[in-house]
């Protein structure tokens, strides 16, 4: 009874926070079909934004304006000094995103060096849940995602700006025609995408090593959430987060990590193979 | 600079350089020794760089201003060991065969210095400084690291008696030395009456450990041994930490440095215990005056020392007092000179027997972000691996 609550509480968790990290990547690609090679270089931003935060010994709720703050600068600056002249060039864009991965990676290791940082936890506790002990704070992050989700979903199909995306992304000459500004858009949405991976940087960063290669570990998962998941919709995030969090999970608690880590890779293959545009393919 | 002033700028340095080349020189009686470093700059390992590239350069310069080695001032040809196995040994031979080194210090991975050695084939000295799993006896090849016999043993001991611990539970990364460590640990757990609940191996792209950490608070493990690395190592303490297991779980590895503590934090380190020949926080006086030096030529801001970093010092030592013993930069001479060389470094006193270094290790236990030496194990052996 115990493993099987402790397997569901880990599943859960797992599943929540790579949904959380792979959110902005698949906004990106999905939307603007610009694959961002330096997505995990904005989660690492996010964490050492709550460094910076925790060195100044302010609250660890500042990291997460702070890190927007940050994450939207880099991201404007990427957008308008790079991605905006590579739309619809895919293998470009994803050239140019790598040598600005390398750059943020780089530029961190000079400022900070490449020793690890520790942040500290805001409840570093623990919690009786359905019969075992629990971090609080994997709790406490699993129902900010949930919500965030919620949240994030009403919006993109209720809103005005939702529905000029959305408006965009099926046909960017007739939507701009109409007298949306496209470029505006798309800029905003890079912007919100890349601060989205910040924010998740923010609240994973007590929980996970912080150095400034991290970047590459989050944008690997990412990619194989998006295999499966598939591009452009949020129900295809969700479920490839759980396919992929769920059968790491299942298999590395009944075998070993091992098994569980091939498991995501054959998953991956299985997938490119057989149904290569994902489970909800909008193609 | 105009394009003139640079040629006339970079002929004069060439003339300056031969010309205290040509000095130094006849003042030492030959030409400056090379010796190849091999350090990680890169990978994974980049992270101990700087500092031991500190460390050897410190070490040469006390060598130097002792005479250096043989009459010869010593001049270090840093390369990155942080590459795969091949690459790093396509480096190792320009530095040997094109750059002209005649001796290699070694600061890396076991795969690192398989390759190194079936490059060099026991025609060049070779020191390999860090901690390793034991076991070797390679011609030419002269080890100032750890053994699991003289951290890993006497460690586990120490701590089963102490804690009266039962059931221990091995994790680590999936590659010879965690292998081969855990497999002396398990002889030491059977011979103490212990039992292994668990034994796991992870690639090293696994940064999340939930299932394991389930499965050791299942197993209901009193010590956890460590021989994750890096990055890893701090993924998996700090959930640990999170999952309320540091109250009563021991945890024990030869690897968690000070680096790696640093990234563990202070609130999530409780009952972490580590076995070094070296940490930053030893109080012997010659431990004291080494990161004294350190500190005073390097800044207080340099990279933190740790067991890694430091064992670079004491590689260089090493081939400079086998060296001297032998007359000679020559493996067949320094074969011969290298057993029962002795030495006192910032370690402490070493002696050199069957190519490993017999010395004094320390437990240490760690108290917030810093470790706390709690017992030292004096001249501990290496073990012997020269048998035939």
């Amino acid at each position: 009874m115990e493993v099987l609550a402790t397997f569901t509480l880990n599943f859960v968790y797992s599943s929540a926070t790579l949904a959380l990290i792979v959110l902005g990547l698949a906004l990106v690609f999905g939307l603007l079909g610009v694959m961002n090679m330096a997505h995990g270089e904005f989660v690492m931003l996010g964490a050492y934004s709550a460094y910076v935060v925790q060195s100044f010994s302010a609250n660890f709720l500042w990291a997460v304006p702070i890190s927007i703050i940050v994450c939207a600068l880099v991201g404007w600056l990427m957008e308008w000094a790079i991605i905006r002249h590579l739309y619809r060039r895919p293998f470009d864009t994803l050239l140019a995103t790598w040598g600005v991965a390398i750059l943020i990676r780089k530029g961190i290791e000079a400022i900070f060096t490449r020793d690890y940082k520790s942040i500290n936890q805001i409840m570093p506790e623990t919690v009786e849940i359905l019969g075992i002990t629990y971090p609080s704070y994997r709790l406490l992050l699993i129902a900010i995602i949930i919500s965030l989700f919620v949240v994030l979903f009403t919006w993109y199909q209720k809103s005005k700006t939702g529905l000029r995306i959305r408006a965009m992304v099926r046909n960017p000459e007739l939507a701009s025609a109409i007298g949306i500004d496209t470029a505006r858009l798309s800029s905003a949405t890079f912007i919100i995408g890349v601060s989205s991976a910040g924010l998740a940087g923010v609240l994973l960063s007590p929980l996970v090593r912080v150095e400034p290669y991290i970047g590459l570990d989050y944008l690997l998962s990412s990619f194989f959430i998006l295999i499966v998941g598939g591009l452009g919709s949020l129900e295809g995030l969700l479920i490839g987060s759980a396919v992929i969090g769920g059968s790491d999970a299942l298999i590395s608690t009944i075998f070993d990590k091992t098994a569980g880590y091939m498991s995501v890779l054959l998953i991956s293959i299985l997938f490119l193979w057989l149904r290569p545009d994902g489970i909800f393919s909008r193609r | 600079m105009k394009r003139r002033d640079f040629i006339k700028s970079s002929l004069t340095a060439v003339a300056a350089t031969v010309t205290v080349q040509t000095i130094v020189g006849r003042a030492w009686g030959g030409s400056a020794l090379k010796v190849g470093v091999m350090i990680p700059l890169s990978g994974p390992a980049g992270l101990f760089g700087p500092a031991s590239k500190n460390v050897s350069q410190m070490a040469a310069d006390d060598i130097n201003a002792a005479g250096g080695i043989l009459g010869r001032q010593v001049e270090l040809v840093f390369a990155d060991a942080g590459l795969p196995p091949a690459e790093a040994a396509q480096t190792a031979l320009r530095l040997w065969r094109g750059d002209g080194c005649e001796a290699f210090i070694g600061m890396h991975d076991s795969a690192v210095r398989g390759a190194l050695i079936n490059v060099f084939k026991g025609q060049v000295p070779y020191i390999y400084c860090p901690n390793y799993e034991g076991g070797e006896c390679a011609r030419g090849v002269y080890y100032v690291g750890e053994t699991p016999a003289q951290s890993v043993v006497p460690s586990i001991k120490w701590l089963t008696e102490e804690n009266k611990l039962k059931k221990f539970y091995l994790i680590g990364n999936d590659y010879n030395w965690p292998r081969d460590t855990n497999a002396i640990a398990k002889n030491t757990i059977a011979e103490l009456g212990g039992e292994v609940v668990g034994e796991e191996y992870m690639p090293f792209t696994v940064d999340n450990f939930d299932s394991s950490l389930a499965k050791i608070k299942e197993t209901g493990a009193d010590l956890v041994i460590i021989t994750l690395v890096g990055g890893a190592s701090v993924s998996f303490n700090r959930a640990f930490a999170s999952f309320g297991l540091s109250d009563r779980v021991l945890r024990f590895g030869t690897l968690i440095d000070e680096n790696t503590l640093a990234g563990i934090g202070a609130e999530n380190s409780k009952n972490i215990y580590s076995a070094a020949g070296y940490f930053a926080n030893v109080q012997t006086d010659d431990a004291k005056a080494f990161a004294q030096q350190y500190v005073a030529k390097f800044g207080s801001d340099a990279p933190v020392l740790n067991a890694l970093s430091q064992s670079c010092y004491d590689g260089l030592i090493a081939l400079d007092v086998i060296a001297e013993k032998a007359g000679e930069m020559s493996v067949a001479s320094m074969e011969n000179a290298a057993e029962g060389m002795e030495y006192d470094g910032p370690r402490g006193h070493a002696t050199m027997k069957n190519k490993h270094l017999a010395m004094d290790i320390y437990l240490a236990n760690a108290v917030g972000a810093e470790f706390k030496i709690v017992k030292s194990f004096r001249n501990m052996e290496p073990g012997n691996f020269c048998k035939a």
